[in-house]
């Protein structure tokens, strides 16, 4: 028998639960502290082995060695996007969101964001810089980079 | 006696590593993965580019609060560009993790594992215990309330009850285990008490008490398992894996013999027959039982078959399971004295024997001659029994 079938779950004996667990407290690591410190400042890190760079940054490389935290700059380029038309519970956004794997020159891997740009003129290789809310609203999250915005044309 | 599979290989531990037990740590679950397992290749003298093979044990996601833990840690872990699989028997993990470090060498698949243990307790708010409770049957026991201490309790209960045993023999093992752990440098709950101590903590679930119990903790372990030819390469002191056992009992707890493991002596009997011990009370010289609770030390001491059913309590009494007895149980402390963060527990207890058979535990060295030795876990819906034996 499927519940499916039923108009409501209730017309069946069942029981009800719920995880009691509040919430998770998750702590941002050795490197993480370091990274959310780097935030508050502006700065966005990346993980130096050897010759090698990585975004983003961590205590260790792919290859298990230990690392040195590095700031990267710019400029940033698209690797690759996607446009957001709808949320999780399936409603339409007021208005589509561009999100972007973001890389840099002579760097591995990159990060995940927005980008404030019309999705019509949103294309790979797109050259973009971070938009960082004002110093004292940041908290050393990812999202005290606001979102990307392409770099203006001088 | 013969072994009762064909192994292809025979399989060594030739390295250890463990970051600190500790109740909140702020290494994230990935950078205590990477502590644990860069110590053990350090201690091997390997490096990751030496390993084939990774296996990561772990128990529930809900714990770290990451989902697909198993990947998550696959980074910190050693598991890039190289096959990994995760193991996950709850409780039973720690031993778990080497067992199948084991098959992987044994069938010849991979020369050298590096086998990572990881628990981030302190995630989960208020508290863990908060996940375990869903490890209950949802329809017959979850709306009565219970929580996890239940089902130790009343195994407590029914183990006094059938042996005979008075809570001031069961406070023995804490007072011994957390003892030891006064000479482990990882351990979070090492102390001197006295059995006076664990009567007057505070009472949890009865006979359950507060010092009858191991601490929260977060905390990562890991091992290097090789196949012969690199062992014999790479250390002149491997430490072999002889046997290894894996049993689950009923699932449901109501239709097991509370006063007694038989999910770990059917685990054992296989570990045994495997490694061609007869009889391990005689042949096993240091033992890490696992001891989240003290009452489970002696459950696990008759299960592994080191004492006669309900005997346990008496030779503890009597020193036979101290550092300095005639056989060593929990020398590192244990879970009750060096901290208990699941998978990387197990790991932990087997990383001890590893130290304690090649001599190089320090303090924690245990008085006489060693050269066979055993670990268990136990875990999953309480049901499962994981066994190690290893050997010189």
């Amino acid at each position: 028998m499927s519940l499916w079938k039923k108009s409501r779950v209730v017309d069946v004996i069942h029981v009800e639960g719920r995880m009691e667990t509040e919430k998770y407290v998750y702590t941002p690591g050795l490197a993480g502290v370091k990274v959310a410190e780097a935030l508050i400042e502006g700065k966005i890190m990346g993980v130096r082995c050897g010759g090698e760079l990585y975004i983003p940054a961590k205590t260790y490389c792919p290859d298990h060695s230990e690392g040195e935290l590095v700031e990267v700059r710019g400029p940033w380029v698209i690797k690759s996007y996607t446009i957001v038309y709808e949320d999780m519970y399936g409603e339409k956004l007021d208005k589509p969101v561009v999100v972007a794997l973001l890389g840099i020159e002579g760097a591995r891997g990159g990060l995940i964001h927005y980008v404030d740009v019309d999705p019509d003129k949103v294309r790979i290789g797109l050259k973009v810089e971070p938009v960082f809310k004002p110093r004292e609203e940041r908290r050393g999250l990812i999202t005290d980079i606001m979102f990307f915005k392409p770099v203006e044309h001088s | 006696m013969k072994p009762n599979i064909f192994v292809k290989d025979k399989v060594a531990i030739v390295g250890a590593g463990l970051t600190l037990f500790r109740r909140r740590l702020l290494e994230t679950p990935r950078e205590l993965a990477w502590e644990a397992a860069r110590e053990a290749l350090n201690s091997a003298g390997l490096t990751l580019k030496d390993i084939d093979c990774i296996v990561v044990g772990s128990a529930p996601d809900a714990f770290d609060g990451i989902h697909m833990k198993g990947e998550y840690l696959a980074d910190g872990s050693g598991g890039f560009n190289k096959p990994l699989v995760r193991v996950f028997v709850g409780g039973g993990t720690g031993v778990m993790v080497p067992a199948v470090a084991w098959w992987h060498v044994a069938s010849g698949l991979c020369k050298t594992v590096l086998a990572v243990g990881e628990e981030k307790m302190s995630h989960a708010y208020p508290h863990p215990q908060g996940v375990f409770a869903y490890i209950w049957d949802p329809i017959l026991e979850r709306p009565l309330g219970p929580n996890l201490i239940w089902i130790f309790a009343l195994e407590m209960r029914r183990y006094m009850h059938v042996c005979k045993a008075s809570k001031e023999d069961i406070a023995l093992v804490s007072v011994k285990n957390k003892r030891n752990a006064l000479d482990h440098p990882a351990a979070q709950a090492a102390a001197n008490i006295t059995v006076d101590d664990v009567l007057k903590s505070e009472v949890l679930v009865w006979p359950v008490q507060l010092l009858d119990i191991s601490p929260v903790s977060d905390g990562a372990a890991a091992l290097v398992l090789a196949s012969e030819s690199v062992a014999r390469r790479v250390t002149d002191t491997p430490v072999w894996v002889e046997g290894i056992g894996v049993t689950t009992d009923n699932t449901h707890w109501f239709n097991r013999d509370l006063a007694y493991p038989r999910y770990l002596e059917y685990a054992a009997r296989m570990a045994y027959k495997m490694a061609g011990i007869e009889r391990p009370w005689k042949e096993i010289d240091v033992a890490e039982p696992y001891d989240p609770f003290d009452y489970k030390e002696l459950h696990h001491i008759e299960g592994l078959m080191l004492a006669r059913r309900c005997e346990a309590p008496k030779l503890l009494r009597e020193g036979y399971f101290d550092r300095s007895g005639e056989l060593p149980t929990s020398p590192s402390g244990g879970l009750l004295g060096v901290g208990n963060p699941i998978a990387a527990a197990g790991v932990m207890k087997v990383a001890e024997l590893f130290w304690q058979l090649r001599y190089e535990a320090g303090a924690r060295q245990v008085k006489k001659p060693v050269h066979k030795a055993v670990a268990n876990a136990w875990g999953d819906l309480m049901q499962v029994g994981t066994v190690v034996v290893l050997s010189t």
